[in-house]
């Protein structure tokens, strides 16, 4: 790890903290990632292992943050090892940089052309996720590294330690954002698909056009009752088997409003596709690979992706 | 593991045949050929094939941990990693990899049931230790794709699934090499049931000019398994402990 130069902390992630950091041979700046090894007699676990092979595989593409290398240190404190993730820096995240706009004096919008191109590379990393059969399962502005300059956006904390079930407190006790929650997790479903991640898509899909978040609930019920007040309160005629999840109860009756008017300034493509992705019942809502083909994005150059 | 060979890492990781069949300087110091070399690697398949059955894991287990084996030697001398230690700690991590995690402490017992030799038991104390150095000699890259899906589908297009158990022998035997680290999954299989094709004389040409397979590439495969078996008519023991004399001797 004499390799790295730490330069500051840049958060603390889920699962440990996050440096920025200096690669002292090429000037290069990465980001390290620390994991702690809970190693017994059986070695390393099967579950960091798999995680690690995962991010491995998956960190090819030009939508995901890039895993550049894995280093092994020995703790000599405790005997437990850690790994260092060390990734690609990117200089801000998606939260930040429709921060920056809001906050900005006076606010701005967000370009819609760079809303599309977000949105479309956005796509791109989570369609070679599922291609993979990987569920992301928490996508959020703050997980969406942005590089300014280059206009690239790029998904990170990729499926570190989630294999089954999305955590409802990080390890440092910070509460997990329920705002880009899939109507199915919050009634708890017992079979997550790749519906959940869509679901994400289409909440920081409104986000950048609303420049706030669309369902901003800061409790599971909050969470429902915000989308129950947008879309309308489901029913079975629209989602087979919602009323049999094992946590739904009887709701107000809500009618749909209209999403058009939810995001402003969004063209109706926009509309459409953002529509697609908020819908109900999870295999009707639209996939990341079908998302790419969406006339939304036919004003695109796509040569460049 | 995973579903899209085209886009994994293990279709970024395929080598040439001259990245593959380097003899590491610490080993060529000891006069180590690469005869020698590739005789040791096959050694170290059937060895591992062996613990597998005792330890009783699935066929996919033991083609990835050979495969990692042979990934190991890509990059590392068997004077460094001695193959013997290499092996088991590689069936142990492929059995984690593959969901079908089999205790260090059981394959420990088999280790040295197999052998009386003191200098090829080991503890599992080795094991895991072995098991970190492994893990950096393949960089982390654990997910490997096998011919094993594609065989089965390709036959039963194919229509020739009277073919199955005679291609799945073949395939089984291409681990004694390191055809796994050159070529793409499928092309093996196909290269497999053309062989099998021909031993039972079944004309495939049709099918095959249909698949607008490189048969190019499915005839080098296949004259590569058939010089395999040639060479093993000469009986292969003497020249395994020739090799692993060789091995054994200090620097």
């Amino acid at each position: 790890m004499d390799k790295y130069e730490k330069l500051e902390k840049v958060g603390e992630g889920t699962y440990g903290k996050v440096y920025k950091a200096k690669d002292k041979s090429s000037g290069q700046l990465v980001a390290l990632k620390k994991t702690r090894l809970e190693m017994d007699e059986e070695g390393v676990p099967p579950t960091a292992l798999r995680e690690v092979a995962l991010l491995q595989m998956l960190s090819q593409s030009l939508y995901l943050v890039r895993l550049l290398c894995v280093e092994h240190v020995d703790n000599k404190k405790n005997g437990k090892p850690l790994l260092y993730l060390v990734f690609e820096y990117l200089d801000t995240d998606l939260k930040k940089f429709i921060d920056s706009h809001r906050k900005s004096i006076p606010p701005s919008s967000l370009p819609p052309t760079l809303i599309q191109s977000f949105l479309y590379q956005l796509c791109k990393g989570v369609s070679h996720c599922h291609s993979h059969s990987v569920l992301h399962r928490d996508l959020k502005p703050q997980n969406l590294l942005v590089d300014k300059d280059k206009g690239l956006l790029k998904i990170a904390d990729l499926g570190l330690g989630r294999a089954f079930t999305v955590p409802l407190k990080s390890y440092t006790h910070e509460i997990v954002t329920l705002w880009y929650r899939a109507p199915e997790v919050l009634l708890g479903t017992t079979h997550y698909s790749t519906a959940v991640d869509m679901w994400s898509v289409g909440c920081i899909f409104a986000e950048m056009v609303r420049r706030q978040a669309l369902f901003p609930g800061d409790s599971e019920l909050q969470q429902l009752l915000h989308i129950f007040r947008l879309l309308g309160t489901p029913t079975e005629d629209q989602w087979p088997g919602v009323s049999s999840l094992r946590d739904w109860h009887e709701y107000p009756q809500w009618k749909p409003q209209n999403l058009a008017r939810a995001v402003p300034n969004l063209e109706p493509e926009g509309v459409d596709l953002l529509s697609k992705m908020l819908q109900y019942d999870p295999s009707n809502r639209i996939s990341a690979k079908a998302a790419l083909d969406h006339p939304y994005f036919d004003s695109l150059d796509k040569s460049q992706y | 593991m995973a579903a899209n060979f085209w886009a994994s890492s293990h279709y970024k990781q395929l080598l040439e045949q001259e990245e593959v069949d380097v003899v590491h300087s610490p080993d060529k110091e000891k006069g180590f050929t690469l005869e020698d070399f590739k005789l040791i690697k096959m050694q170290m398949s059937n060895y591992i094939a062996k613990l597998a059955q005792y330890v009783k894991v699935r066929q996919r287990v033991v083609a990835t941990a050979i495969t990692y084996m042979r990934r190991v030697y890509t990059r590392k001398s068997m004077t460094e990693y001695e193959p013997h230690l290499v092996a088991p700690t590689c069936l142990y991590l492929a059995s984690k990899a593959e969901e079908s995690t089999v205790q260090a402490r059981l394959l420990v017992f088999y280790i040295k049931k197999q052998y009386n030799d003191e200098k090829y038991r080991y503890e599992i104390k080795d094991i895991l230790e072995m098991e970190m150095k492994v893990l950096e000699a393949l960089n982390y890259y654990l997910v490997v794709y096998h011919p094993y899906r594609p065989l089965s589908q390709l036959l039963q297009d194919a229509g020739m699934t009277e073919l199955t158990q005679l291609s799945w022998g073949l395939l089984n035997d291409t681990y004694k090499m390191d055809v796994i680290l050159i070529y793409p999954p499928y092309m093996i299989a196909l290269a497999c049931i053309y062989i099998a094709s021909v031993l039972k004389e079944k004309d495939t040409t049709a099918w095959f000019e249909e698949l607008r397979a490189d048969m190019n590439v499915v005839k080098n495969i296949s004259m590569e398994l058939l010089d395999f078996y040639d060479s093993q008519k000469v009986t292969a023991d003497e020249r395994i402990g020739a090799a692993l004399h060789k091995l054994a001797l200090k620097p």
